[in-house]
């Protein structure tokens, strides 16, 4: 069965396509088609972008309100696929559990970001999919001007909204 | 020994059945200096016959403290974020785990004044107010961080009567982890070029105020004041009857390393250093 893919339609930029890895990543998988499927990810944005780093999105609607998310799911960051450039991952708090809806797109290789151990210092943060198509979207993103939004940093000036995220 | 309670200098009775009580201060415990907080977790896990009833932390037990975030930040962060975090983390746990059979009392110091009820509760530990008394054995025993009474460091002390205010740490805990992580890099660079003359000798430091540390002293009724900071472990006679007695640091890099407890039971104060 071929691995379900889900395009990421962001206004004034394009559509980025992702390939979630249903086989090594079940759970995180099914979780982000999930909020897909009930639209949650429709008019989120992208709300933390780090050149060189990555861009964090998934949770906050423009004007960063947070969007009520569902119960938190295990860390699959030990299933052997690594933070590497264009991979989707899920992002978290310091509890390696913590997971949620927010989501990344790693822009560089951030071997730093992957499990080391099946401790709660080792546990690293899990790749779940990979960009297939609009790479260069994600570039475009990276690449925007950011700042400070009240108690959060690195917030593009101007929304980069994903007007709706759909399986296809 | 019936003391009219005097509000400035808040009481901690140790229950009846308390034998002994551990003190330390001023850690300082940093990822960069895994050395140190490998004795001081060693310490913790001491075996039961070695333990007190006790473990009170007088202040400085991180070398800084931006906020309580640093325990439960959403990342991905960056690796030298991500680097502190995790040992941030790793510290919590420790605390944690001992709390479980041992209670844990932590009194905020200058670097780690910003500890709040969400990092005490992660870490097991219950709060003490600087001063405190402590009745135990019978006894009154002053116990402080110590930053308060050096008053010859005139720029330290406006910076604490600034930072201790609850407007100014609210602002400050506002700001964004990154930023704040940011400043604390800045001051300790700054704080660190100022002290430059001094090589890093203790010596060189601004002490405790002899008169002022009496004073607190007689106002609580105790005999004994207990602090740290000064990074001077030493047993002082204030006058009148009355003392100090100051903790050690922990660095385990130095030559010698310092490591050591101060212990509090029946047979009075005693230093266990704590490294081979």
């Amino acid at each position: 069965m071929a691995n379900p893919q889900v395009e990421l339609h962001i206004a004034n930029f394009g559509v980025i396509t992702l390939e979630l890895d249903a086989d090594k990543a079940p759970l995180s998988a099914a979780n982000f088609l999930s909020y897909v499927n009930k639209g949650h990810y429709n008019n989120t944005v992208f709300h933390r972008v780090i050149p060189g780093f990555m861009v964090q999105g998934g949770g906050f609607e423009p004007g960063m309100n947070q969007k009520p998310s569902d119960a938190p799911i295990k860390n699959e960051a030990n299933n052997g696929l690594k933070n590497e450039q264009y991979t989707v991952a899920m992002a978290r708090t310091s509890d390696p559990h913590s997971a949620t809806a927010q989501f990344f797109i790693n822009v560089s290789n951030n071997g730093f970001l992957n499990h080391t151990a099946p401790s709660a210092q080792g546990w690293g943060y899990a790749v779940f999919g990979k960009v297939v198509s609009g790479a260069d979207i994600v570039k475009k993103i990276e690449g925007v001007a950011t700042g400070r939004k009240g108690f959060h940093d690195d917030v593009p000036k101007e929304d980069v909204v994903i007007e709706k995220a759909v399986a296809i | 020994m019936d003391q009219p309670h005097n509000p400035l200098f808040p009481e901690w009775h140790a229950p009846a059945h308390w034998q002994a009580v551990d003190f330390i201060s001023d850690v300082h415990l940093q990822a960069a200096d895994l050395a140190t907080f490998d004795v001081w977790r060693q310490f913790l896990q001491r075996p039961a016959a070695q333990r007190a009833d006790a473990l009170c932390i007088l202040g400085d037990l991180f070398e800084v403290w931006v906020g309580d975030d640093v325990l439960q930040a959403a990342g991905p962060h960056s690796l030298q974020a991500e680097e502190d975090h995790r040992f941030w983390r790793d510290c919590a746990a420790a605390l944690r785990t001992y709390s479980q059979h041992t209670p844990v009392f932590f009194m905020h110091g200058n670097r780690d004044f910003l500890l709040g009820a969400q990092a005490l509760s992660l870490c097991g530990m219950q709060a003490l107010v600087d001063p405190t008394v402590l009745v135990f054995l019978g006894q009154r025993w002053l116990l402080s961080h110590g930053d308060a009474l050096c008053l010859d460091d005139t720029d330290y002390m406006q910076f604490r009567a600034m930072v201790r205010q609850t407007a100014w740490q609210r602002d400050f805990l506002a700001r964004p982890l990154d930023e704040r992580e940011t400043t604390a890099r800045e001051l300790r660079q700054q704080s660190q070029a100022r002290k430059a003359h001094t090589a890093g000798d203790p010596t060189l430091w601004a002490d405790v105020d002899g008169p002022a540390a009496r004073t607190w002293l007689e106002r609580s009724g105790c005999t004994t004041l207990i602090h740290g900071h000064t990074h001077r472990p030493a047993h002082h006679d204030v006058g009148g009857g009355l003392q100090r007695v100051v903790l050690s640091d922990w660095d385990l890099n130095a030559q010698p390393p310092r490591a050591e407890v101060l212990r509090l039971d029946a047979k009075g104060l005693h230093r266990e250093p704590l490294f081979c």
